[in-house]
């Protein structure tokens, strides 16, 4: 596939307008501001493009747009852009950012045009300090030449884009989270509803999109909803896609594909991840970063990465972060591992998360220590399947439990080895006593 | 909008139904009309449907966090916090089905796992919502097997001058936080840190001391936040709940009197929202405190320069011969009857009636100004500024000089020279501890005065009464919105000690009229009778409050 997202990344100074300018940018902008586009005629183009939502949620862009109230009441509406990438084995957003910050400028005007946004805000991780760097001097070029400001290109339309940088929470990347972050306050999500398109942002109708979604937009724009439909593997799951692969394999990194490119080929193409390191066995995949029910290698033959290829694994796609784990990796210390994240990050508001993320932390840590007994395996399921499916105001806590319901189901034997015999089962450690 | 005039049509349009203003919910199966307004968890107790609840309160923003009021809602997959589901017409709500029931008890479980389970020295216990809710809807066996949380340095902390905050016990409800930021306006407390490490503190280590510190206390329905001053001091299921108004200021808050064997052991607030609907000010709950201090513990009279003690029949046979004697000689005007803002309207009506008889036109209340006092009721601030919950009472039963007689101010100032001074009540001001102003009093042949603690004017009476305390006697009290709201007694005062009333009502039929079976009711219905602000005043509406507990998340239903 012709490269959409990333065809400048690589090229000498892609992060200035000049070169932006001069590899056609911008004019999208030009020609839907001069009287090209009404903006529900952007609206009508990117649903028809079915634009699902890269952030993770696969929703699509164009249906939540129109979801926005036709009578505001006099309130403005804000575009938020969700720049907070902190899923665990996401770094496609930052790519994005750092080497072509125009890209997301010119989505993010598209956007804001089509909403009628007068303000909008990048919500950018805060340990993304070169991108808000970039991000504010790409923005300094846009106001300079004219594409952001009072009456852009003489048009009616004025927007200004802030950039505003998180303090580093993971729940801040959660959308009503985002929004109480960016009032102020603390990054805990929202009831719902309202959902933000009705109130949002300083309780005024908002609208959170992920920056792949928004770069995106920028090309349905430019080449047309027909286009975007024609790639990938079917409507429902269409357009380019960046894939973030990281693991045990020859050459993790960002790569974009049509969506829908099969698991196999991002791990074994030579134009991807080239294969395993050394030459090892699969023995599980997490095709959608920590909050993914992880798969087996059983499950990559025949595993198209879109939305709906990796549900009907019972995983899924997530925020397209494909972490590739080898038979010398012990699943209970993944699952450890990945369960201190979800405890260190859990907001704290919601009872079942609060308690339980730590407690299936201490589980965990108890079994793969060699201190576990075996109904503490299904202690920990239990535990699992009673802090999701609404018992929280948010998914954090249905994100947290797949690690380890997942790892329980699909690597059983694993932990009773470590129960029984007080070491790993494979790996590097194999054979050792993991106990004192 | 359309500027044409109206034209009357062919056929008259059918006449529209009259809008609703009732939802109807099913709890369970059983339908009833709800109040728009209201939350699901508020439309359940109307239902007659307890949905357990930590972080709901009626006064405070809904924050769906505890997780306990989880529900089925008819047409929604997943299970539903109750507090978080917006009414709406014909919503079919199950609280009891098995998804119900294993889901709360997953709450519980969640929220005891590290809670220390040691009820018996927790200041709470009893009236503990976690406790309650873990006997109702918990099972009985956790499987956390691990080390519990320990907060170290932030358990058992003196967060202000009333609130003791121990993290350790705190189940992250948010009420105390939102009641600072949405009741109080003062903000102090807020969230620390987050994930399991969550912990409620005060900013900066800034001291959470506004005015209604101890409503932080209140809402907490746990043992994390605890007032001082009750901490430790009884078991809350040895105190008696008795409905009282607080004798702070004209506000008059509807309180619950707690005590056990005639000591008073706290104030709580009493549910009454159009005065001060959940809450109570610091000022005011702590005068729990001063309600067990006395002093006068005997009826006495002064003979020459001794104080000898005497039977108070005795004392008061002495005083209506003192008031007798000014009859013949003087007149009228030779008496005086100054009756008090800390004294029911029974009281004051009878002190009144007692000048009345006398042909006595020399009568007063007066009160000492305080600083303001606000407390929020459901709806607006009421603000008080008197000191003594019934000025207004006291005014409205006549005590203020009648035609050609004088008020206290004259009194003081010399400008009227009354020879027997009956003073209803010794605490009436703070006139009464200032030396200058009771030698004024002093200058009547005979001062009398019934009082509960000794001060400068009990010292320089002829005769002392001992006086009941507000929670030893019952009546009523006229608040500054003019509401009459009833207090109940909530223990007999330990003999000779009498409530004012049954002095004055000693002292009227030593004079010759009313009746030994009076009773303050009897005098209620007096007042009902004759004084026109009052008129057709029953007893049994009066009643404006509900009883509160601690915590109150059984709010409505239960006591």
């Amino acid at each position: 596939m012709e490269k959409v997202l990333t065809a400048r990344i690589g090229k000498k100074d892609s992060r200035s307008i000049d070169t932006y300018l001069a590899d056609g940018g911008y004019a999208g902008v030009k020609r839907v501001l001069t009287g090209g586009m009404t903006p529900e005629q952007v609206i009508e183009e990117v649903k028809k493009a079915n634009v699902r939502g890269r952030g993770g949620a696969g929703f699509s862009a164009g249906v939540k747009w129109s979801f926005l109230p036709k009578d505001t009441k006099g309130k403005p509406i804000y575009l938020l852009c969700n720049a907070d990438e902190s899923e665990p084995g996401t770094f496609k957003d930052r790519l994005l950012m750092e080497n072509d910050p125009h890209q997301l400028i010119e989505g993010m005007i598209l956007a804001s045009y089509a909403i009628k946004c007068r303000n909008a805000y990048i919500y950018i991780r805060g340990e993304f300090y070169d991108g808000a760097r970039i991000l504010d001097k790409a923005l300094e070029e846009a106001h300079a030449k004219g594409y952001l400001g009072e009456k852009i290109l003489g048009s009616g339309f004025s927007l200004d884009i802030t950039v505003h940088r998180g303090a580093g929470a993971y729940i801040c990347g959660e959308e009503t989270g985002l929004i109480e972050s960016i009032e102020g306050k603390r990054g805990q999500p929202r009831i719902k509803p309202p959902f933000p398109a009705v109130s949002g942002a300083f309780a005024a109708p908002t609208i959170v999109n992920n920056v792949e979604t928004l770069c995106c937009v920028k090309h349905v724009i430019d080449r047309g909803a027909e286009w975007f439909l024609k790639i990938g593997r079917n409507e429902k799951n269409a357009g380019p896609k960046l894939y973030c692969i990281s693991g045990h394999v020859n050459r993790p990194g960002v790569y974009e594909a049509a969506m829908g490119l099969p698991l196999k080929d991002l791990i074994f193409g030579a134009d991807y991840a080239q294969g395993m390191k050394g030459g090892k066995k699969i023995k599980a995949v997490i095709p959608g970063g920590a909050s993914a029910p992880m798969l087996t290698a059983a499950d990559i033959d025949d595993c198209p990465l879109d939305f709906d290829g990796v549900a009907a694994k019972g995983s899924m796609l997530g925020s397209a972060a494909i972490v590739v784990i080898n038979e010398d990796a012990c699943i209970v210390d993944v699952a450890k591992n990945l369960s201190k994240f979800f405890s260190h990050e859990s907001c704290g508001q919601c009872t079942p998360c609060r308690e339980g993320t730590p407690w299936l932390y201490k589980v965990l840590t108890r079994i793969e220590a060699g201190e576990g007994r075996m109904e503490d395996i299904d202690l920990l399921s239990r535990i699992c399947n009673q802090m999701a499916n609404g018992m929280t105001i948010c998914v954090f806590a249905d994100a947290a439990i797949a690690p380890p319901l997942s790892s329980v189901t699909k690597f059983r034997a694993e932990y009773e080895h470590h129960v029984t015999h007080k070491r790993c089962m494979v790996g590097a450690r194999a054979g050792e006593l993991v106990t004192a | 909008m359309s500027s044409t005039p109206n034209t009357p049509s062919t056929a008259p349009p059918p006449p529209a139904p009259p809008p609703k203003d009732t939802f109807t919910v099913s709890f369970d199966g059983k339908a009833i009309e709800v109040p728009k307004n209201v939350n699901l968890i508020d439309a359940a107790k109307l239902a007659g449907v307890d949905i357990p609840h930590f972080c709901y309160h009626p006064r405070l923003s809904v924050v769906g966090q505890c997780r306990m009021c989880l529900v089925e809602i008819e047409g929604m997959p997943k299970i539903q916090a109750a507090c978080t589901v917006p009414l709406k017409d014909g919503l079919s709500v199950k609280t009891t089905t098995e998804k119900v029931r294993s889901a709360r008890a997953a709450t519980m479980e969640f929220l005891l796992i590290n809670h220390p389970l040691d009820c018996p020295i927790c200041d709470q216990a009893g009236e503990c919502a976690l406790q309650d809710n873990s006997f109702g809807y918990g099972n009985q066996l956790s499987r956390f097997d691990e080390t519990k949380r320990q907060y170290p340095t932030f358990d058992r902390t003196m967060i202000g001058p009333h609130v003791v905050a121990d993290m350790t016990r705190c189940i992250q409800c948010t009420r105390c936080i939102r009641f600072t930021q949405e009741i109080a306006g003062t903000s102090e407390l807020t969230f620390l840190d987050r994930g399991g490490r969550t912990l409620v503190w005060t900013h900066d280590g800034q001291p959470l001391a506004n005015d209604w510190s101890g409503c932080a206390a209140d809402v907490c329905p746990v043992g994390a936040l605890t007032t001082r001053e009750f901490r430790f001091r009884s078991r809350v299921w040895y105190l008696q709940k008795t409905p009282s108004v607080c004798p702070g200021c004209n506000v008059g808050c509807n309180v619950s009197i707690e005590s056990k064997d005639g000591v008073v052991y706290r104030f709580l607030p009493r549910l009454n929202p159009p005065v001060n609907d959940y809450w109570l000010c610091d000022y005011g709950r702590f005068l729990s405190e001063p309600l067990n201090d006395r002093d006068v513990l005997k009826a006495t009279v002064r003979e020459g320069s001794a104080v000898r003690e005497t039977t108070v029949p005795a004392a008061v046979d002495r005083i209506a011969r003192e008031i007798r004697s000014t009859l013949g000689g003087k007149g009228p005007g030779a008496a005086f009857f100054l009756g008090s803002a800390h004294l029911s309207n029974e009281e004051n009506f009878l002190l009144r009636k007692i000048a009345d008889h006398v042909g006595s036109s020399n009568r007063d209340a007066i009160v000492d100004r305080s600083r303001p006092r606000r407390i929020k009721s459901k709806t607006v601030w009421v603000e008080g500024d008197h000191a003594g919950a019934n000025f207004r009472g006291a005014k409205d039963m006549g005590l203020f000089p009648g035609a050609g007689g004088h008020g206290l101010d004259a009194v003081l100032a010399g400008k009227a020279s009354p020879e027997v001074i009956v003073i209803a009540d010794a605490a009436f001001s703070a006139i009464a501890d200032d030396p200058e102003k009771v030698a004024a009093l002093r200058r009547a042949r005979f001062l009398a005065v019934a009082a509960r603690n000794a001060n400068a004017l009990t010292r320089a009476a002829d005769v002392v009464l001992p006086a009941a305390s507000l929670a030893e006697k019952e009546g009523t009290f006229t608040n500054v919105q003019g509401r009459v709201q009833k207090f109940d007694r909530a223990f007999l005062p330990k003999p000779p000690i009498r409530a004012a009333w049954e002095h004055l009502l000693l002292l009227a039929l030593a004079l010759g009229f009313g009746d030994r079976s009076w009773t303050p009711h009897d005098l209620l219905r007096q007042i009902a009778a004759e004084v026109p602000d009052y008129a057709g005043i029953k007893e049994e509406e009066l009643e404006g409050g509900r009883l509160l507990k601690k915590g109150d998340f059984a709010w409505a239903g239960r006591p």
